[in-house]
């Protein structure tokens, strides 16, 4: 018998397929929520999928490769910004900033879903960096708490804490630009 | 039942997926009942749907997605640059040829050759073989035509291909035909790879360089000058061996043993004679 069974297995993992592929935009969306330029998001998610096909470890078949690949990228990416900056750009929002109850307020809500794509994304796109991409891992991506606690490496509490603070900013965000749309339109 | 703080409080868990069982339950009974927290609920999804709608943020672009695809098929080449001369894609192509003298070096071989596992390059071939077959890896150009194969390579591979029509040069009959090739990976490097068919069986060529990949493992097969590595991986047959600074992997399930494919491609041409006292009695 020739084979070697465990050195097959090792053949196998080296390549990761067209799965991968599919998470393309996705990652793209995310390097840009972390790094806002065009042309830095084109080389962190070169460099994320360069990391995962050189990576020692890859996930099981059945396990979460998009969860994984999104590690993988703000792994790089706090990297490089290390290197840049002695330090990650995020600020710790976590404390001193009021908390926003999602359920309790918003009478403007109903007007939001008459609002164009393009003004929610702006509207994602001008959150704090913390807030822009919780919501993007949440909302766009769809991750769950837990899933997004890896990506950050950070609690699950964190996760639900930050989110809902983003919602909070974001909702205000888009009820008032629809507010002054509206005034631009009497 | 719970209050209709309580319950709010715990709405956006259940828009996000993340209540389970009894809580879910307790909250999906509560808005059943209580039109005021159902109010709140309604707008809450309305608002997080705006959002999720939205998304795809953004898309990559096909640039972006076109280096995305080389990367999983390769890591960045850091290897040197290798050419190759047409006496090297003449011996690639002559497998044909030499495998009846490896066969007649596997059957006079009184003492066979150590078997070892086989090598990684043999186990990638296999594995692209297998991978092709199952339509995971597409070939990106189709052509019958070696000359078009060998030029679709240049500039991709970072060495020269030259598939030599060796059917029409050794005047056998076409008992296998050429169908195309595409990029794959190995060793932070790209390789071609070739397909062929014979009597709708697949026949696998990957190519590299030999900095890249060296054959080893399997039985041991010196002929010619050049070393062949044989292995039989999953029921395939596989020779690799290396050569003016490039390494190959033939791979096919032709028959049983490995040396029947040459048996079996030589069969009923010129080389008749030469082939016919190798087959198994």
């Amino acid at each position: 018998m020739l084979r070697s069974k465990r050195a097959t297995m090792d053949i196998l993992l080296n390549n990761l397929g067209f799965e991968a592929l599919e998470h393309l935009d996705a990652l793209f969306g995310y390097a840009l929520a972390l790094t806002r330029d065009l042309t830095e998001a084109e080389d962190l998610v070169q460099e994320t999928y360069l990391r995962a096909t050189t990576a020692s470890h890859r996930p099981d078949a059945d396990s979460n490769l998009k969860g994984w690949l999104f590690v993988i990228m703000r792994n790089a990416w706090l990297n490089q910004v290390r290197h840049k900056n002695n330090g990650p750009r995020f600020v710790e929002l976590e404390t001193g900033e009021e908390a926003v109850d999602d359920t309790q307020e918003n009478p403007h809500v109903v007007y939001l879903r008459k609002l164009e794509r393009e003004q929610v994304r702006e509207a994602i796109e001008s959150l704090p960096d913390a807030y822009r991409e919780i919501v993007v891992l949440r909302d766009i991506e769809g991750f769950t708490y837990q899933e997004i606690a890896t990506v950050l490496d950070c609690p699950a509490g964190t996760v639900m804490s930050r989110l809902g603070r983003a919602r909070g900013k974001l909702r205000k965000l888009l009820s008032g630009w629809q507010t002054r749309a509206r005034i631009r339109a009497v | 039942m719970r209050n209709c703080d309580d319950i709010r409080g715990r709405l956006t868990l259940y828009l996000d997926n993340e209540l389970q069982g009894e809580e879910r339950a307790t909250v999906e009974a509560h808005l059943a009942k209580c039109e005021s927290c159902a109010a709140v609920f309604t707008r809450e999804l309305n608002f997080l749907n705006t959002i999720r709608e939205s998304g795809p943020l953004h898309v990559a672009s096909p640039e972006l997605r076109n280096r995305v695809e080389q990367i999983l098929r390769i890591e960045p080449a850091h290897a040197p640059r290798f050419r190759f001369t047409w006496l090297v894609a003449v011996a690639a192509g002559l497998l044909v040829l030499l495998l009846p003298v490896l066969v007649w070096r596997l059957v006079r071989h009184k003492e066979p050759a150590p078997v070892t596992q086989a090598g990684n390059f043999a186990l990638m071939a296999v594995d692209t073989h297998l991978r092709h077959m199952r339509g995971q890896l597409p070939l990106e150009t189709e052509s019958a035509n070696p000359r078009e194969i060998s030029d679709w390579f240049v500039n991709k591979v970072n060495f020269s291909v030259q598939l030599p029509n060796y059917q029409e040069s050794s005047g056998q009959e076409k008992l296998y035909t050429l169908e195309g090739a595409r990029l794959v990976s190995y060793g932070n490097q790209y390789a071609a790879y070739v397909a062929y068919r014979m009597k709708e069986r697949p026949i696998s060529l990957v190519i590299t360089s030999d900095s890249v990949a060296k054959p080893s493992g399997g039985e041991q097969i010196a002929s010619k000058g050049l070393k062949f590595h044989y292995n039989a991986i999953d029921g395939l047959k596989v020779i690799t061996w290396s050569d003016r600074g490039l390494t190959y992997a033939l791979v096919s399930d032709l028959e049983e043993r490995g040396q029947q494919s040459c048996i079996v491609c030589h069969e009923g041409t010129k080389d008749q004679d030469f082939i016919e006292p190798l087959k198994p009695h």
